[in-house]
């Protein structure tokens, strides 16, 4: 797992997205993150220090390629501004509601 | 026990059996509670397959999987906005 900036990110994602035109999937997930770098110990055990900050952990994946990014409280709305459009642009496949065929229908 | 509970609240919505929900509407409302019930456990993925023009939605906790599928671009702005909800949920220290 690759932990990147978020411009690189974007920029990476691009390219995984690039490379599952012809075939594949891109996966994306995102997650609550809290920080924390070591699992939960068992029970009995000194637990971990009490999370600070939440934050939110976004993965990708295309094939055996894997990036990560974290985004921080303020930084929310721009980065959802950029994933958002990047979104739109990339996954152009989808199809596009018909209009209803109010000509046709006339010229009967 | 809380296993139980949680899945009684969510079969009121009607679909412990099917994974698959029919409508965004109702995958939305479904997700939101799922992920509100444990933000620290529940994950959103996306999944997009640009040759079959399919992008698959999924909000589960390892215990519940709700599932969602659609071809429609018009419902992509609808994703975008539900999104935006959650990560600014979980960037939050909300609970």
């Amino acid at each position: 797992m690759v932990l990147l900036e978020h411009e690189k990110f974007f920029a990476e994602l691009t390219k995984l997205f690039y490379s599952a035109r012809e075939k594949g999937t891109v996966r994306m997930t995102v997650k609550r993150y809290d920080g924390r770098t070591k699992p939960e110990p068992r029970v009995g055990k000194e637990p971990l220090p009490t999370p600070v900050e939440n934050m939110c952990l976004i993965r990708a994946t295309c094939r055996s390629k894997k990036i990560s990014t974290i985004v921080h409280g303020q930084e929310v709305k721009k980065f959802h501004q950029k994933y958002a459009s990047l979104m739109r642009s990339s996954m152009d496949a989808l199809k596009k509601q018909r209009k209803p065929k109010t000509k046709s229908k006339a010229a009967h | 026990m809380i296993k139980d509970s949680i899945y009684f609240s969510l079969n009121e919505i009607r679909f412990s059996k099917m994974t698959y929900l029919k409508s965004w509407e109702e995958f939305q409302k479904a997700a939101e509670k799922l992920y509100l019930q444990n933000p620290t456990k529940a994950r959103y993925n996306i999944s997009y397959r640009h040759n079959k023009g399919l992008v698959a939605l999924k909000m589960t906790d390892d215990a519940t999987c709700l599932q969602y599928k659609t071809e429609n671009q018009q419902e992509l702005r609808k994703m975008e906005m539900f999104l935006n909800d959650l990560m600014r949920h979980m960037a939050s220290n909300e609970n």
